[in-house]
């Protein structure tokens, strides 16, 4: 945190933090460099295919927190932004045969401006409003796209959901035969939400943010409308998660709404980005390595016995988690990280 | 030193009703330029709500405030920052997971945009504050007293030409509230015009060339301080009818 203030300052408890800066550089570096190779170095296409689902959920995490961990309002209907840009990316492919390249974003306006209609009415109000608001949002729009199998002559399928039209291996339909291309995308997906989350960190809107999480009256008396800034991030977040529906789209070539809409999808994000550490640039990324693993290996071993299974996992990680580590596993990480560096001194 | 006169602040007939209870009651002063003005009362007397309804933290049912002869009354409270106009809360509200610095930081975004230039004025006001060594401190560490400075400090940083305190000194010790006077007085200095509640009478005959006093929602009083402590009106409202009889 006291990164920020390093530069123009000589106090002696900041050259700590200059030397904890150093080793977290080091750190993400290393974790750059190995995220790079690992496609390379492990070529085993079910362990490529698990980790762009960690990336995904990491990314997905990473939006998720863009809004809710700087302001500290809780979101359980993120899975609506997804579900956007999912199923626009997939029907401006399949009806109109534009690029997925470009329907991606698109979806992602979409969901901005869902998201306006979500937050317009809610950020006005003081207390839990907002986190009802999403589910209830995201839920009427999962129920209304299981039941709804055109809408103004557009084939929504119901619960069936929708199949991407293969059409083989082309950069341009966003169409891969290997695992590794869907890898790399995603992976850069991410870094761009990683930097986006730190130039927040150090931007206008990242210091309104934390100031209307720390005190609401406090933030407008100094010059800040809470509704509005909320609003402008809720609508990047929209944006972000509505992109990254759109890639989930063409991972798995298939949308339907229980998946990709309902609120296990959206419990997801919000838990992992808690456990993670909200509110930092990288807590929501831990989170989703952690616990994706987790979800992945319930499944796949556990198969259909235990549905949901994971899920009582994360209850039980995020129990423990808010009563020893409140502020996301990355804060241990980052004490150790600032003793190893040389003036071990944790200021 | 009683500022130049002119009017920086003209409130004209303000009024707030809450239920049955009529807070404020035609409520009419003026604030010159460069002055402190302290407004007093017992607990009760409608100065908080007046205080919040220039703020912009309370509608008015009616009357006007006037800012540099702008009728301000009805707007938002980040409208009113932005005009100059910033304040303090009775019980401090420091954004305790930020550093001194970042507090200080987040009301610069008012005046400037370049993030270098609010980090130095922030620094700056760190040390004004005499808080500079605590600048990358998270706030949550602070004293009550160092986040009662901070809450001042965090006012300035939006460079206000009006500046509104509540109770800055509640709870303080004897040398604490020495400090807060003298850090008053040295913002007035910077050209800062001040309207300050407050309870602790040395202090408002320390800092005030000018008190008003309120009870019951409505103007009672309104002159130097040591002339207003002897009127009978005021005598009444704090002390009851027969102090007042007696004195």
């Amino acid at each position: 945190m006291a990164l920020r203030i390093s530069k123009n300052m000589g106090a002696p408890q900041l050259a700590t933090k200059s030397g904890y800066g150093r080793m977290a550089t080091l750190l993400v570096v290393a974790a750059g460099v190995v995220a790079l190779a690992l496609p390379i170095a492990m070529p085993d296409p079910y362990f490529v295919h698990s980790c762009i689902v960690v990336l995904l959920f990491a990314y997905m995490a990473t939006s998720w927190n863009f809004v809710c961990g700087y302001v500290g309002q809780l979101s359980i209907g993120h899975a609506m932004f997804a579900g956007v840009g999912g199923y626009a990316t997939v029907l401006i492919f399949s009806r109109l045969g534009i690029s997925p390249w470009l329907g991606m974003l698109v979806g992602g306006v979409l969901a901005a401006m869902l998201s306006v209609v979500v937050g317009y009415p809610t950020f006005r109000l003081k207390g839990p409003y907002f986190a009802l608001t999403t589910i209830a949002f995201a839920e009427m729009i999962r129920i209304w796209v299981e039941n709804t199998d055109t809408f103004l002559g557009i084939p929504l399928n119901g619960a069936a959901g929708i199949t991407v039209p293969l059409v083989g291996e082309s950069w341009v339909a966003f169409q891969f035969n290997g695992k590794t291309p869907y890898y790399y995308v995603i992976l850069v997906m991410l870094v761009l939400a990683l930097l986006a989350t730190w130039r927040l960190e150090r931007s206008k809107l990242g210091f309104y943010l934390k100031a209307i999480r720390g005190d609401r009256d406090a933030a407008e008396a100094l010059g800040i409308s809470p509704a509005r800034y909320q609003l402008v991030a809720l609508a990047i977040s929209a944006f972000m998660t509505g992109v990254g529906g759109g890639f989930y789209a063409q991972f798995f070539r298939y949308v339907n709404a229980d998946r990709l809409i309902g609120v296990e999808f959206s419990i997801d994000l919000a838990l992992m980005s808690i456990i993670g550490g909200q509110g930092t640039v990288f807590g929501p990324l831990l989170g989703a390595v952690l616990l994706t693993p987790i979800a992945e290996i319930t499944r796949g071993h556990l198969g259909g016995v235990l549905p949901g299974l994971h899920i009582v996992i994360y209850g039980i990680i995020l129990i423990l988690a808010v009563l020893y580590l409140p502020k996301g596993l990355i804060d241990p990480l980052r004490s150790i990280l600032s003793r190893l560096s040389k003036n071990g001194r944790s200021a | 030193m009683s500022g130049d006169g002119t009017p920086l602040l003209q409130v004209r007939g303000i009024s707030k009703r809450f239920g049955g209870l009529q807070a404020v009651h035609d409520l009419s002063f003026d604030l010159r330029r460069g002055e402190i003005l302290a407004l007093l009362g017992p607990n009760g007397a409608g100065k908080t709500t007046a205080f919040n309804m220039i703020a912009g933290y309370f509608r008015t049912d009616q009357g006007r405030i006037l800012f540099e002869g702008r009728d301000i009354a009805g707007r938002k409270p980040w409208d009113i920052c932005r005009i100059g106009i910033a304040r303090t809360f009775q019980l401090s509200k420091p954004f305790s997971d930020l550093t001194v610095a970042e507090n200080l930081m987040v009301g610069g975004f008012v005046r400037r945009s370049e993030i270098d230039e609010i980090r130095a004025k922030a620094l700056e006001i760190a040390d004004f504050l005499g808080m500079g060594h605590q600048a990358a401190t998270e706030v949550q560490h602070l004293t009550a007293f160092d986040r009662r400075k901070l809450e001042l400090g965090r006012a300035l940083s939006t460079e206000p030409k009006l500046l509104l305190m509540d109770e800055v000194v509640a709870g303080a010790t004897p040398s604490e509230a020495q400090e807060m006077v003298e850090l008053v007085r040295r913002i007035r200095d910077r050209g800062v015009t001040i309207l300050i509640v407050e309870h602790v009478m040395k202090v408002i005959m320390a800092l005030s060339e000018r008190v008003i006093v309120m009870e019951s929602g409505r103007l009672i009083a309104n002159g130097k301080p040591k002339d207003v402590v002897r009127q009978p009106e005021v005598l009444k409202a704090y002390f009851g009818e027969g102090y007042a009889a007696r004195a």
